[in-house]
């Protein structure tokens, strides 16, 4: 009894580790500790269930350590703020006033991609749509949109990501790669890995951003056979 | 705050009840179990055990393993019921060293089982 005691609290240990270590990436709308208890609460009562050669004790046992670790877990939480963070991560604002913050993203092991994906998912395509928008605790993104609404009105491709082109997206809108090394020497950008992100919508409307400077929107004539998707 | 407090000391108490109780019931079990059979290897060793001297050994542990169930996989307990039913054979047909070495399993099992119960580093992990 005391065995089983021990190697649930250790697994449950080990799985919140894990899955703060995880990121925000891993969990959908539910705390890190509360996704675990669920992933194994249904597991700890399914096994003696099932399996009749494993004592019922060995199941009630586990699922005792998982309900006295979460309601110490939860004392620690109210009486101690640091610990909250600790165990239930805090929110992350991945989208300042400068525009993406890409060392946030990194933090929480999430990349462009997942962030435009993200905003798509609160009704926002453009990056400048928001003023702010920060990932929660639980994975969840919360956006304030910006007044510059204008900048949803059409459906943005990635162009470069975290210094690197999206040769698909450049595909896509049947531009060279001469059309990124062209607004790189236009603005007077280092090089390609000193952009954080830049991506294009079929108006000639490019958000780029470059390591540590604020986002910038820039207008421009798309080349007549670039492909207005 | 109070009642999460109350509810860790209440589970706490039932979990660490029950440690105490299984440690001693599987303890005192497999010890009395373990002289009992000690009796028979002497006899079998001596080859003057007889049929009625392994069903006792049996009947004890018919009566005893209805609680281990409990706490015990079932497998190890169904194994002991093997090992002892052989044993029975061999005594009957008076083959004494086959049945000697039966029951020097059950010994073995006998002594491991509860030791699988102590807190150790090994049974943890």
């Amino acid at each position: 009894m005391v065995i089983i005691f021990f190697r649930a609290i250790i697994l449950l240990i080990t799985l919140i580790l894990v899955m703060r270590l995880m990121g925000k990436r891993q969990i959908g709308e539910m705390q890190p500790f509360e996704f675990i208890i669920t992933l194994l609460i249904a597991e700890l009562a399914c096994v003696p269930m099932s399996d009749v050669s494993i004592p019922l004790i060995y199941g009630l046992v586990s699922v005792l350590a998982v309900f006295i670790l979460h309601q110490l877990l939860t004392i620690f939480e109210q009486k101690f703020k640091p610990f909250r963070h600790l165990i239930s991560g805090k929110p992350s604002i991945v989208i300042n006033k400068d525009g993406v913050d890409l060392l946030e993203l990194k933090r929480n092991n999430l990349g462009i991609d997942d962030l435009i994906e993200s905003l798509r998912g609160t009704g926002n395509f453009s990056l400048d749509s928001v003023s702010y928008a920060i990932y929660e605790a639980n994975g969840k993104l919360s956006v304030l949109e910006s007044d510059n609404k204008s900048a949803s009105q059409e459906l943005p491709v990635l162009l470069v990501s975290e210094g690197k082109i999206d040769q698909k997206n450049i595909n896509l809108c049947h531009l060279g790669s001469d059309f990124i090394d062209k607004i790189i020497k236009d603005e007077g950008i280092k090089s390609l890995k000193n952009i954080e992100v830049m991506t294009l919508e079929p108006n000639g409307r490019i958000y780029y951003k470059e390591n540590g400077k604020k986002y910038k929107i820039l207008n421009i004539d798309l080349p007549k056979e670039s492909n207005p998707w | 705050m109070v009642r999460c407090l109350l509810t860790i000391i209440i589970t706490s108490l039932i979990i660490i009840s029950g440690a105490i109780y299984e440690n001693y019931f599987i303890h005192s079990t497999f010890d009395e179990m373990h002289i009992m059979l000690d009796e028979v290897h002497q006899k079998l060793e001596n080859e003057q055990a007889t049929v009625s001297d392994i069903i006792a050994v049996q009947d004890f542990w018919i009566t005893k393993k209805k609680h281990l169930h409990a706490y015990i996989p079932h497998t190890e307990i169904k194994e002991v019921d093997l090992w002892i039913s052989e044993c029975v054979t061999y005594t009957k047909y008076q083959k004494f060293d086959d049945a000697e070495a039966k029951i020097e399993v059950v010994r073995e099992l006998c002594e491991q089982i509860p030791k699988s119960f102590l807190i150790k580093i090994e049974n943890i992990f």
